[in-house]
């Protein structure tokens, strides 16, 4: 008979399950995850954890599921019996929500409610710890810098709507029947796991392809707006935390420390030897290469490799989010361990290698793929 | 001018329809299903059935808002509708979120879509507040919702917030506080308690008022006067993009309420009522008390009755109703 703890993670295909999945794995945990069927598979970011179903004592397991489901919900956690739910699963691209808001509300909203509904029909309210996915997004428009706990918020997208009746309706559980369940409420967290359809992957992927000649320009929409970007690894290991207490409470998770999306694109070339210049302003504003040191980079000075395109600027933008995380570090004695050039180094290394790859492929006569977003 | 009133069988519904009727609006009330409905309140409040149209529209249906949209063509657009309910949102969360915030998303996405100069009323709710301020909560107070009826019509109102930043759409929210009148169902405690205290002048002291936490304070106002308020948004400067706080500034507890409610018929309310715990919510507003300062200054409204003349009225009109 096995006495380790059970957690259930929505979500588990994405950065933060991967990254969570791991940490929880190396905590004695049994981990059950709930991924979306697909005809493809979608599991890379997890399959290093895969275990094959038919051995022994299996601590890592899949179960086909989705937030849209509520009667999957109440079967899957029938089944684990998790003392912990994460609830890390959602339609998490912001732009993205601006085509889609009903399927945004359904998924991340109303999934949210699905879940609570499921542990409270199952009687578990007592004893299963849930932890609600928030994100800085909430305080959109902001109302004061930095934001904290108690800052008032201005969601700015349907993903932020959605998010915030999550938020609330977690807040609502835990006061109407005693439940614990606290929401993480994250600022921007990155990795080389980090889809690649956000800023930052993009980012780091086009630099890497750039110096090696796979790709020509970086299209980027809003290059002024600030965010407070940290490392996703040290971002689930608070999300643990935060279930390891005696009261359940939500907490802001962030660096305190912003950057612009053009700083960002700066430290990414800086990393592959390629100096920038940025000229021009709004949608004229481009990037010119102005030196290119070391080996790693074959662009030439004078290519202009950053432009803007306004089809990437959002209906309503949010232009400026900084965390104040001095909360985490009083009560559980969290702090960010990685900066954010020590972020984007590890992210174009990563980048770079594949990108090595694709050359390699292609200059072997295969074909390799440029998807670009 | 043509206004579409979603939720027309209900309170603020039928209110509604006689205040723009006097306008010479023409109206269009919609129900989830015309044909089933009583619309007992449009009868009750002497709105003849030809003087107004009536059709079948669900709002949680994407396609039944944009037919309804495109038929009707209306330049003002009132969504009354949805689970009104704050102790049934316990019960049913998900009805409650789907028929309050998915509704809204449609009427908001079917305008958008439509390209019309159509102006859109959001019914909010004092509920996002949860417990207010001392000095009554305003447009600027942040939303702290209590109940999943509270966290609902806190995502309706941001969702036409964002709606309106980022399309450009003539929408806004009327943040309502507790507006009552004979017309409310018995399920809610003003309509519940009124209603027992005349049956019991009349019938005699055997019955027991069963009623949940007396000490609860909350704005209360007169209903008729409320929807005033929702035409004068829609028709403010600027043609409805402001959000307003609706309230009398006046708070009192439901003790209060329920003794000026008896006493208005010779009775001691506590010879009569009984307090039955299961009737406390999981979690309650304790405190609840609005500022329509900005009402006042921009649309000149403000509420005319206190709770006391509110109370007067419920009880002068369950009387007549009674012996009818």
């Amino acid at each position: 008979m096995s006495t380790s703890k059970v957690a259930l993670i929505t979500g588990i295909t994405g950065q933060d399950g991967a990254y969570l999945a791991e940490l929880l794995l190396g905590k004695g945990y049994e981990v059950h995850g709930i991924k979306r069927r697909a005809s493809l598979f979608n599991t890379d970011r997890v399959d290093h954890l895969y275990q094959d179903p038919h051995v022994d004592n299996q601590r890592f397991k899949l179960h086909y599921g989705d937030l849209t489901d509520s009667t999957n919900l109440i079967r899957i956690v029938q089944q684990v019996q998790p003392d912990e739910i994460y609830n890390l699963a959602a339609m998490s691209h912001v732009a993205v929500s601006f085509e889609t808001p009903e399927y945004t509300a359904n998924a991340d909203g109303l999934g949210t409610l699905r879940l609570l509904e499921a542990i409270r029909i199952l009687g578990m309210e007592k004893t299963t710890r849930f932890y609600q996915a928030s994100t800085s997004e909430l305080y959109g428009l902001v109302q004061e810098i930095p934001q904290k706990e108690t800052t008032p918020f201005y969601p700015r997208s349907p993903y932020a709507v959605a998010k915030m009746y999550a938020y609330w309706i977690t807040v609502n559980y835990r006061e109407a029947y005693g439940m614990y369940a606290c929401n993480g409420v994250l600022f921007n967290h990155e990795s080389p796991l980090r889809g690649e359809t956000f800023v930052t992957r993009k980012i780091t992927r086009a630099i890497a392809r750039i110096a090696l000649g796979l790709q020509d320009c970086l299209y980027l929409g809003n290059l002024s707006a600030l965010r407070d970007w940290g490392h996703a690894r040290d971002y689930v290991h608070m999300q643990w935390l935060m279930l390891q207490q005696e009261q359940p409470e939500d907490f802001v998770i962030a660096t305190g420390v912003q950057y612009s999306v053009r700083q960002f694109v700066e430290m990414a070339a800086g990393e592959l030897g390629i100096g920038l210049k940025f000229e021009g302003t709004g949608e004229k504003e481009t990037a010119t290469v102005m030196s290119v040191t070391g080996d790693r980079a074959k662009c030439k000075v004078g290519d202009v490799i950053v432009k803007v395109d306004p089809r990437y600027y959002r209906p309503t933008e949010v232009e400026t989010l900084l965390g104040d995380p001095t909360k985490a570090k009083q009560k559980l004695g969290w702090t960010p361990t990685v900066t954010l050039p020590e972020l984007v180094r590890e992210m174009v290394e990563s980048d770079y290698n594949s990108a090595r790859r694709d050359n390699l492929v292609k200059s072997a006569g295969f074909q390799a793929y440029d998807y670009n977003e | 001018m043509r206004a579409l009133i979603c939720g027309i069988s209900g309170q603020d519904g039928a209110h509604l329809a006689k205040f723009l009727l006097g306008k010479g609006y023409e109206v269009v009330g919609t129900s989830r299903d015309a044909q089933l409905t009583s619309f007992g309140n449009l009868e009750r409040l002497g709105i003849a059935r030809d003087a107004l149209t009536l059709c079948s529209m669900a709002p949680t249906d994407f396609r039944s808002v944009l037919q309804t949209l495109k038929k009707y063509a209306p330049d003002e657009v009132y969504n009354l509708s949805g689970q009104s309910s704050v102790g049934l949102s316990f019960d049913q969360p998900v009805e409650t979120l789907e028929s309050i915030a998915t509704a809204t998303h449609h009427f908001l996405e079917v305008i958008r879509f439509l390209e019309r100069p159509i102006r859109f009323y959001n019914a909010g709710s004092s509920e996002c507040f949860g417990d207010t301020p001392e000095s009554g909560a305003n447009e600027l107070t942040p939303f702290r919702p209590r109940s999943p009826y509270g966290v609902a019509k806190s995502t309706a109102f941001w969702q036409v917030s964002n709606y309106r930043e980022a399309y450009g759409i003539q929408a806004c929210t009327g943040i309502l506080f507790n507006h009552e009148s004979s017309l409310r169902p018995a399920r809610f405690v003003t309509r519940k308690i009124v209603r027992a205290a005349c049956r019991i002048q009349r019938e005699g002291g055997g019955e027991k008022l069963k009623l949940g936490d007396l000490s609860i304070q909350r704005d209360w106002g007169w209903a008729p006067e409320y929807v005033a308020a929702m035409w004068a948004m829609l028709n403010a400067p600027g043609g409805g993009v402001d959000d307003f706080v609706i309230a009398t500034g006046e708070s009192n507890s439901l003790e209060q309420f329920v003794r000026h409610a008896f006493e208005c018929l010779g009775l001691d309310w506590k010879d009569h009522v009984e307090i039955d715990s299961g009737l406390y919510r999981p979690t309650e507003i304790r405190f609840s008390r609005g500022d329509a300062g900005k009402a006042q200054r921009l649309l000149g409204w403000r509420a005319g009755r206190s709770m006391r003349e509110t109370v007067e009225a419920l009880v002068q009109e369950e009387l007549a109703e009674g012996r009818r």
